[in-house]
């Protein structure tokens, strides 16, 4: 049975709008020419395919399932209280069994010495084996030749995807309509390169982990490298639902303020200069303090411990979309008072047009490339707000998985000797991909957007 | 060496440009060839003007003298020989040294070219070698009384903003006067002034440069201004030079076509007689029109004050007609179209069209009624939407003020209304940014001749305009007229202009209309004295 979270939904609802989005884009040509230009831009190809692979993952992880079993006793199906991703089910052998506790990353054994028992009364002190990898090397025994052959392996299965999804893609008929546009991708090297290079990096990492650890395992024994991935999730929703909360506030209140002025701007303005002057980490704070109070005080309202962590997870990105608009509000503002007496704006005045369909048919398609640039920008912001938050636990729910959490229980991990450096160095590499293609992803896009950049609109 | 005739010829040349070619470098297509083989020489005390239109390259050929050239720039060939030195060949520091003392510029914006959070003390100071004569003050004071600017010492104290434009150029010629240079290079100076101050402002420049022994070279696109100060003229057109001839031939018998049909276009004459019939049914009618803006206060309790933007205002315009109120920039005269359209708030008095007071009808009616008088914006790259198609900004008044019409009949309309304004039917699904300056003030007269008004609104449509394109978009608007009777009411600040295309005119000085009538009356015989010194001032080709 399909369980829909809250997040679930609003992600759905995310992408939803993504692929909306992407057709107006396709039936404009002038807005299609600016997108052109970024997957043109090879810098530009590169971001996308690799934050769409991320968002990707995030999709798979966003749909959860309970299942069903026989219950010999009663007699009937009934459904079992854990919910399950797509996701999880995916990547199944990674997380079924857990070892005892720490192991670096494509060890045999664990991380520390345990006592063993030998023969009837002795007892030593030795590194013991891993339970369920690390020791079942499947081609040969010497470990860096086993690697390097499941590599092979991985590299030929990987190009023959590669072959199947570049037909798919290119195949001509398929999109006839908008073959032009793809036709100007197909040229582009940079595509089919960074294609190949995920799905090699992915499959060989999915074939490495059937047979290791390959980040290693955190204190209970879990694989980091699951966690990461499961992390994946909570960093795109942070980004991309908390933009979905501030959108509506920074727009319409910026619009407002700078279109009508006056009393509007002035109350407007004095909303978000108070709201900037209250710190923003002591409200998320006592707003996320305060959820957990109802949380504590009312437990019947949650069916499980996923939609106590989803909910908060929801709230947190609530809280920090109210705290994150006010900064668009100001640029909106600003530039719809620009365009209040911009000479065509005067002439839809000339012909008696309403103050809204001024605002629909003017304002709002000419600060368009703002709010674009402002977004993308703000996105890899706000994945490093959430570890940031989640160091000082105000984040999310400590069982859900999320960088910050991995980087907060890193802490103990660092202090203690030998130190266990696999969990952060799991979470920095993952956040670090993440940040470093969103960032630069939006500067390409800055540069498309920006009329000043723009050779057409000068 | 041999003293040859043409070497006797070079050394009397201040400065001398041979074959420059230069080009703007651009990364996804070829490089563009702006400036082809440019050469021309500058004499000893000379002014010579070099007019072109918009993108021919004047002002490149500027910035290379003295070397500012962007960085997409590139000099391909040629040579700028400047009292014996090739200047493209000098170091960057020699560079600043002849920028210091020997060249000199004044550019087109006094208002951004003067830094303004620095007094003119201090701004004048930089002009100056810095181990200058020990009394620097009483030098900067002298120098800007030389300038024109009489109360100098107590100018030398204020900042930019506290200026008028006209003040701000002659601080601006006094710093570029300033280490006494032997080549003045003014790019447009007079472009953004009003034709009163315009005047001045040439005065002066002629003034020095027979005080200092100075050349200058004058860049203009105005052919009435150069001819009044210039000994030279060096046409340019598309990064060529067309022509180089001295002043007095070029006005009688120019050689090149393109020249010709500069001096044609100039002198815009295109009149069509009508016999000003005092009907008593005028279209537009304005009494005693009163539009004030509060200025803001700081402090509570403190009065109200007004800026008298109108005042006291009557105009009256009668069907097929052209009524041109003039006036320099400040005057109102803009605020006045801004009032008939709805744009700004009126203190009093009554706007008139077709008999019904417009500042009475509300709501809907108010829509429907407003079909009947439309405006034209001065700027056609601000007015219109760069993210709308050309078919879409036609008809967005049209489909708002005449919903009734279907969608076919719309079509029609579109297809009629491009032909009128002679632009090709494909033009309506492309954006307003593939237009020329001149293409894009058809759209915008498409735009309103579309709801078939009977009282036009023109701001200044064609003054960002170059003149070939002003005498088109003139010719479409004089002959819209003949065919549809429509009225003008025409808001220029160009007098030579409006002599020659306006039925009626009144002159504006600061918000009140100080005279108005026939326009062959005013022009030939004006009673009052403002009139008289903003006629005398309008710039005319000397022949």
């Amino acid at each position: 049975m399909f369980i829909f979270l809250l997040t679930d939904i609003f992600f759905y609802f995310i992408i939803l709008t993504l692929i909306v989005y992407t057709a107006y884009v396709l039936k404009t040509p002038d807005i299609r020419e600016t997108w052109a230009y970024v997957f043109r831009n090879k810098t530009g190809i590169l971001s996308i395919v690799v934050l769409s692979f991320f968002v990707l993952i995030a999709l798979v992880d966003s749909i959860h399932i309970k299942n069903k079993f026989y219950d010999e006793k009663t007699k009937e199906y009934i459904y079992n209280s854990e919910i399950k991703s797509l996701l999880d089910i995916v990547l199944m052998p990674m997380h079924y069994n857990s070892e005892k506790s720490y192991s670096a990353p494509f060890s045999s054994h664990l991380y520390s010495k345990e006592t063993v028992k030998q023969g009837s009364n002795s007892e030593i002190r030795v590194y013991p084996d891993l339970l369920y990898k690390g020791n079942h090397n499947k081609f040969s025994d010497d470990k860096a030749y086993n690697i390097s052959i499941t590599l092979i392996i991985s590299f030929i299965k990987s190009f023959f995807i590669c072959f199947l999804i570049y037909m798919l893609i290119f195949y001509r008929t398929l999109f006839k309509n908008y073959f032009n546009f793809f036709l100007s991708i197909k040229k582009n090297n940079t595509l089919c390169f960074t294609i190949f290079l995920i799905v090699f990096i992915s499959i060989s990492i999915y074939d490495l982990s059937l047979q290791y650890y390959v980040l290693g395992t955190d204190k209970v024994g879990v694989d980091v490298l699951y966690k990461s991935i499961k992390s994946i999730r909570t960093g795109i929703l942070i980004g991309t639902l908390t933009t979905i909360v501030m959108l509506p506030f920074a727009i319409f209140l910026g619009i407002f303020a700078g279109y009508v002025g006056g009393f509007v701007d002035d109350i407007i303005q004095y909303i978000y200069t108070t709201l900037n002057s209250i710190p923003s980490v002591l409200l998320i704070a006592s707003a996320i303090l305060m959820l957990q109070v109802y949380m504590a005080n009312n437990p019947l309202d949650f069916e499980n411990i996923y939609e106590r962590a989803d909910l908060r997870l929801f709230f947190l990105c609530m809280i920090l979309g109210l705290t994150s608009w006010t900064g668009l509000c100001r640029l909106l503002r600003g530039e719809s008072m620009k365009l209040r007496e911009v000479d065509y704006v005067q002439a839809s005045k000339t012909f008696g047009l309403s103050k809204l369909s001024i605002i629909i048919r003017h304002i709002i398609p000419n600060i368009m490339h703002i709010v674009i640039i402002t977004v993308v920008l703000d996105f890899s912001a706000l994945v490093l707000a959430e570890a940031v938050l989640s160091y000082v636990n105000i984040g999310v729910d400590p069982t859900t998985f999320s960088w910050g959490n991995m980087i907060n229980a890193a802490r103990l991990e660092m202090s203690r000797e030998p130190v266990v450096w696999w969990s952060l160095f799991a979470a920095f590499l993952f956040m670090f991909i993440l940040v470093l293609f969103a960032n630069l992803f939006s500067d390409v896009v800055r540069d498309a957007f920006d009329p000043r950049a723009n050779k057409n609109y000068e | 060496m041999l003293l040859t005739p043409g070497l006797i010829k070079i050394m009397n040349n201040i400065l001398t440009i041979k074959d420059l070619c230069l080009s703007i470098k651009s990364s996804n297509t070829q490089d563009e060839k702006v400036l082809k083989n440019i050469s021309f020489n500058i004499r000893e005390s000379e002014i010579v003007s070099l007019i072109g239109e918009s993108g021919s390259g004047k002002s490149l050929t500027a910035l290379s003298i003295i070397r500012l050239l962007e960085k997409s720039c590139e000099i391909k060939s040629g040579e700028i020989i400047f009292l014996n030195k090739n200047i493209l060949s000098l170091e960057e520091r020699e560079m600043r040294g002849v920028r210091k003392s020997d060249i000199s510029m004044i550019f087109q914006e006094p208002m951004r070219s003067l830094n303004p959070v620095m007094n003119i003390r201090e701004q004048i100071k930089e002009a100056y070698p810095k181990n200058c004569s020990n009394d620097l003050e009483k030098e900067i004071i002298n120098n800007l009384i030389s300038v024109g600017i009489d109360d100098a010492k107590r100018v030398i104290n204020l900042y930019p903003h506290q200026l008028s434009g006209g003040m701000k150029q002659r601080v601006m010629i006094a710093m570029a006067i300033a280490s006494k240079p032997k080549l003045l290079i003014a790019d447009e100076p007079t472009t953004s002034l009003d034709v009163t101050i315009q005047k001045q402002v040439l005065d002066l420049l002629v003034e020095i440069r027979q005080k200092l022994n100075m050349s200058i070279l004058f860049i203009t696109h105005d052919l009435a201004v150069a001819s009044q100060i210039s000994d030279r003229i060096v046409v340019m057109r598309n990064g060529k030079i067309v022509e180089n001839s001295e002043s007095k031939k070029f006005f009688n018998s120019p050689d090149h076509s393109y020249s010709k049909s500069l001096l044609i276009s100039s002198d815009y004459n295109k009149k069509i007689d009508h016999h000003i019939c005092s009907s008593d049914n005028p279209i537009l009618e304005i009494k005693n029109l009163k539009v004030y803006y509060k200025e803001k206060n700081n402090f509570f309790f403190k009065p109200d004050t007004y800026i008298k933007a109108v005042d006291d205002v009557c105009i009256s315009l009668n069907p097929g007609m052209t009524h041109a109120i003039v006036g320099e920039s400040g005057s109102g005269k803009s605020t006045i179209a801004k009032a008939i359209m709805g744009l700004a708030s009126i203190k009093s008095g009554s706007i008139s069209i077709l008999n019904k007071n417009i500042l009475k009808i509300r709501g809907s009616s108010q829509r429907n009624f407003r079909k009947n008088y439309q405006m034209i914006f001065q700027d056609p790259f601000s007015s219109l939407n760069p993210r709308m198609r050309v078919g879409s900004i036609i008809k967005e008044g049209l489909c708002f003020l005449k919903p009734e019409i279907n969608k076919y009949e719309i079509d029609k309309i579109l297809r009629d209304v491009m032909i009128k304004v002679g632009l090709n039917q494909d033009s309506l699904s492309k954006y307003p940014h593939q237009f020329s300056g001149g293409q894009r003030q058809r759209i915008a007269i498409a735009r309103v001749l579309i709801l078939e008004p009977k009282l036009l609104i023109c701001d200044e449509p064609t003054s960002s305009l170059d003149v070939t394109v002003q005498k088109q978009v003139l010719d479409l608007l004089v002959d819209i007229q003949t065919k549809t009777n429509i009225a003008y009411l025409f808001i220029s600040h160009d007098i030579k202009l409006i002599a020659n295309i306006s039925d009626t005119m009144s002159i504006m000085n600061k918000g009140k209309i100080v005279e108005s009538g026939k326009t062959s009356d005013i022009m030939n015989n004006a009673n009052n004295q403002y009139t008289k010194k903003l006629l005398s001032s309008v710039p005319a080709i000397i022949k």
